[in-house]
């Protein structure tokens, strides 16, 4: 019997977290090693999973616990994508302290990431949730100054918050529907509109917003980036976000006929999902315009970016038959591939200009182009890329999504789109006017260690080679979003 | 299928890198090898303006057309179009032509990172050249955008004392206005009945319903306007030209400009038709007051360089005045006399801003009160001062006065009170000679010594001025392959 590449990539995970900490005993070999051999495995795991995408469907092991799909490889590709990142950038950061523990932390959040992205079950789904969560809050608080601590306790508190909604959202499920499979569970819900469904739907949204970073769910988010070390910043923003995502796809845009309050059409989940994304959008955005440290300019404008994924789940939960839902749809997931790339290697940028000069206000990059060309370069690209501008790959989900809007109810929320779009350029320019045309504060060189450069490198190749040629990167999106309809 | 296109757009991008390392090894060679490669652009640009004047193209039809699938799904597909008529090619050589005069004229003009700006200046002119080529709106759009980036650091990094806030408010401004421009693409896009949504220019000419072309025309209003630019969205321009070093200042007005009055054409009448032709005499308004605004604040401006930015203000009116002219009444010269005030406006202005360089360089200030005697104590800047002033004011030997006649003409034909337009060039003569008695005809304040431009330099700027006498003769180069531009968007409009 042939063992199926994802229950290899469950397992090899779930290996490398519980056997990582065991190189805490050793006493001898290169200082990272057990950063190393993280690396190799994800990178492993990224093998699998690709092969995985392009082969023929296998027979599950899991029963109906995991969705065996498009979508579900696609999120896992993202979000372990997004670890190899954090920890091949974390080889220079951490030199001493407890770093198997580190990085075996790193591993059970993707795998808990990788479980999420095919849950086809409410429990599982929580259990996912959890594993994915629990060793964050242990990261965010990594540095042990009295910030990082600070923001580690925010974020843990506004977690199992979230935690608890969600799991007080699964009981009124299972209580109204009878089950716990996310196709049954949906499937009863839109049967038996009532108040408690809605109240179902909302709870949902609730918890999965938390950590979308959909505003109003969104206050933790810029004390947390900022106070977590800088790298795990990265990995919230772009890797445990994305689970958000793909769990609020998988279990809420299937209930699009259910109206919020019954009987009344005005507050249908489209709707809904309409008003976050356009407050979600602005404030992030008229937010990040006023930042003076980097860190939070980049939480801010990361809840925007939330805010615009969600622009793609609109028509789809307003008529996901047409031709609109399948391009919003389309748009929204690979504006989510971009943005774990494009914010992630943006976060990285800043964690290596804090950890060399020290600051992370907006002042330290007067000039940085000067002083760290190569990662000035990468901002710059990355900043480009996420206000949109082509040819780089931000400017294609941006297209698709705004597309899926322009025309028909939602034109408003095109044009709040747009504006929003229009009013970024604002802080991602003033940065790059900072780091390109200011003169910096102290001059001389800073070395910019090999391993940000390996991986600056590989993400600027991505957002490049993606904006010249979207082609499969929409491909892979599309036949995701088949499969979002639950048979 | 040609290649030709292709080659304008990515032989100048791709080669941008190597501009950079030959500049960064050495100065001089950098530079040649530079002129070496626009002078090569230029010829390839003459060979398809020759093309398309030898051969313009049926109305409604495109030389050079190369059309490949770049995305494509049941439910968004773009095209990568390319291809050119008898309005594109007289900009794109325009453009080759003043990349040539801009590096030449760099030479001594921009002194410190040059690597960057060398490689900059290829970067753009590959995007440019993508603009004036593309028929795909999304495609439009990216070499649009990318312009952005590096103009954005040529007004930042070489810039004047004020470069930081000029260089922010330009990419603020045409940021903001083309992604308005681009939503109104994606509403023509979706808004399509079904099975015939297109980006592709030739797809949508002429079909797009009638009912949805109010609104995208509003926004490409937007889009265009703010490149222009018209009245309301002018206020990024001074600031950026004055503050722009000379040799930018000549790509600004002479290429960046005319994207605006290229997308008025190309897109907004071409796809919204109906909704032009109801609004014409706003579009006409609003061209006028542009014109009438421009040449009344150069009348008051005392800074050299800003006189010459406001009189691009005030020559672009008349682009959009003169096209909006031909829609509201069929008058060909219209349209004609736009595209030929784009090429000529390009030129006389382009060089007044290179002129203005070397009086700052030579004299040590721009303040036309201050600068006195030029005649004597600089000659040759001052002779060529006073030929780029005739140019830029319409005076024959050159040929810009023909554009305005025929943009004149075209708008009395629609509606008979647009008359007062030809107060316009009297203003734009009135403040050049006022300029030219101030600083040339005046005596100098002592015996100031010569300081003058070099005969080389001096004869660099035969090549902005000669092309204008020709034309004078010659008009027929532009006009004759702007006709059927301007019969098909007639013909759009009429039918």
């Amino acid at each position: 019997m042939m063992l199926d590449l994802l229950t290899a990539t469950i397992v090899t995970l779930a290996a490398s977290s519980l056997l990582l900490p065991l190189l805490q005993l050793r006493r001898i070999g290169p200082a990272n090693l057990s950063g190393y051999i993280l690396a190799a495995v994800l990178s492993a795991v990224m093998l699998m999973l690709g092969v995985y995408a392009t082969g023929p469907t296998q027979s599950p092991w899991f029963g109906s616990l995991l969705a065996y799909d498009q979508l579900g490889t696609l999120f896992a590709l993202v979000t372990v994508g997004v670890t190899l990142m954090v920890t091949v950038a974390s080889f220079g950061y951490l030199k001493d302290v407890n770093n198997p523990v580190y990085y075996s932390l790193l591993s059970f959040t993707a795998l808990g990431m990788v479980l999420l992205s095919f849950s086809e079950n409410l429990l599982m789904l929580l259990v996912a949730w959890e594993l994915m969560s629990l060793p964050t809050y242990v990261l965010a608080g990594y540095d042990r100054r009295v910030r990082s601590n600070e923001a580690a306790v925010k974020y843990a508190v506004i977690g199992a918050m979230s935690s608890a909604v969600i799991l007080y959202a699964i009981s009124l499920a299972y209580g109204l529907t009878g089950s716990i499979e996310i196709p049954a569970v949906v499937r009863g819900l839109v049967a038996q509109p009532s108040i408690l469904t809605a109240l179902t739907v909302l709870l949902f949204i609730a918890g999965f917003g938390f950590k979308m970073s959909v505003v109003p769910f969104h206050m933790w988010i810029p004390d947390a980036y900022e106070g977590a070390p800088t790298t795990v910043s990265t990995l919230l923003a772009a890797g445990t976000k994305k689970a958000g995502f793909i769990a609020a796809i998988r279990v809420v845009l299937a209930m699009t006929t259910i109206y919020i309050v019954t009987h009344s059409p005005l507050f249908t989940v489209a709707n809904v999902l309409a008003v976050l994304a356009l407050l979600t959008m602005t404030l992030g955005n008229i937010a990040a315009l006023t930042q003076k440290s980097m860190t939070r300019l980049l939480a801010y404008s990361s809840i925007a970016q939330a805010g615009y994924i969600l622009i793609g789940f609109v028509p789809f939960a307003n008529n996901p038959s047409s031709v609109a839902a399948t391009i919003g749809m389309t748009g929204a997931l690979i504006q989510i591939v971009n943005h774990a790339v494009m914010k992630g290697v943006a976060f990285l940028a800043a964690a290596l200009v804090l950890y060399e000069l020290r600051r992370s206000d907006v002042g330290a990059y007067n000039g940085l182009a000067k002083r760290m060309p190569i990662t000035a370069f990468t901002l710059a690209v990355a900043l480009l890329a996420l206000a949109g501008v082509p040819p780089l790959s931000g400017f294609w989900g941006k297209l698709m999504l705004f597309l899926s809007v322009a025309y028909g109810p939602f034109d408003w929320l095109a044009v709040a789109g747009i504006l929003n779009s229009a009013l970024s350029i604002g802080y991602y320019g003033y940065i790059i006017k900072r780091m390109y045309i200011d003169d910096p504060e102290v001059a001389g060189r800073v070395a910019e260690p090999r391993a940000y450069v390996i991986v600056f490198a590989a993400a600027v190749g991505l957002i490049i080679g993606i904006g010249l040629f979207p082609q499969p990167l929409i491909n892979f999106a599309s036949s995701a979003v088949a499969n979002i309809i639950p048979k | 299928m040609s290649f030709l296109l292709s080659l304008l757009i990515f032989l100048p991008i791709a080669a941008s890198p190597l501009v950079y390392q030959v500049t960064k090894w050495d100065r001089k060679r950098g530079i040649s090898f530079s002129i070496a490669l626009a002078v090569f652009l230029l010829i390839v640009t003459a060979y398809v303006f020759w093309q398309v004047y030898a051969a313009p193209p049926a109305p409604g039809s495109y030389s050079f057309v190369e059309k490949y699938t770049w995305v494509n799904f049941p439910f968004f597909g773009l095209d990568y179009l390319l291809g050119v008529d008898g309005l594109s090619t007289p900009l794109m050589f325009v453009t080759t032509l003043l990349t040539v005069l801009v590096i030449y004229g760099s030479r001594e003009l921009i002194n410190h990172h040059e690597p960057q700006y060398y490689a900059l200046l290829f970067l753009f002119e590959g995007a440019i050249m993508g603009v004036f080529s593309s028929l795909n709106l999304i495609l439009f759009y990216v070499f649009w955008e990318i312009v952005l980036i590096p103009m954005f650091f040529f007004i930042g990094v070489w810039g004047g004392p004020r470069r930081k806030y000029a260089a922010m408010k330009f990419i603020i401004f045409t940021f903001v206005g083309s992604t308005i421009m681009l939503l109104g693409f994606l509403y023509v896009y979706l808004g399509m009945p079904a099975g015939m949504s297109s980006f592709d220019i030739p797809a949508l000419a002429g079909r797009v319903p009638d009912g949805i072309q109010y609104l995208p025309l509003l926004s490409s209003f937007v889009g265009f306007g703010v490149k222009l630019p018209v009245f309301p969205f002018h206020t990024w321009l001074p600031d950026a030209h004055v503050e722009a070093p000379a040799p930018i200042s000549v790509l600004l007005a002479g290429v960046l400009l005319k994207m605006g009055g290229y997308g008025f054409l190309r897109i907004s009448i071409t796809l919204f038709p109906q909704a032009a032709f109801e609004y014409a005499w706003a579009f006409m308004a609003v061209g006028l007051v542009t014109m009438f605004y421009g040449a009344i604040v150069a009348l008051l401006a005392t800074d050299l360089k800003r006189m010459i930015a406001m009189t691009s203000i005030n020559h672009m009116g008349f682009v959009l005045f003169g096209a909006f002219a031909t829609v509201a009444s069929g008058n060909l010269l219209g349209v004609q006399g736009a595209i030929f005030q784009m090429f000529a406006h390009a030129l006389a202005v382009g060089s007044l801003f290179m002129l203005s360089g070397f009086v700052h360089e030579q004299a040590g200030t721009r303040e036309i009160p201050k600068l006195k005697g030029l005649r004597l104590t600089m000659p040759r800047t001052a002779t060529l001062l006073v030929l780029a002033s005739a140019a830029a004011m319409g005076l024959p030997p050159f040929a810009s006065f023909l554009a305005e006649f025929m943009v004149i003409s075209a708008g009395i034909s629609a509606y008979g009170i647009t008359a007062v337009s030809v107060l316009v060039p009297v203003i734009t003569a009135g403040y050049f000679l006022w300029m030219i008695k101030r600083t040339i005809l005046s005596a100098p304040e002592r015996q100031a010594q010569v300081h003058d431009m070099s005969l080389a330099d001096a004869a660099s700027f035969a090549v902005y001025l000669v092309p204008l006498v020709v034309l004078i003769i010659a008009s027929y180069l532009i006009l004759t392959p702007a006709l059927p531009v301007a019969q098909y968007l007639w013909h759009l409009v009429s039918t």
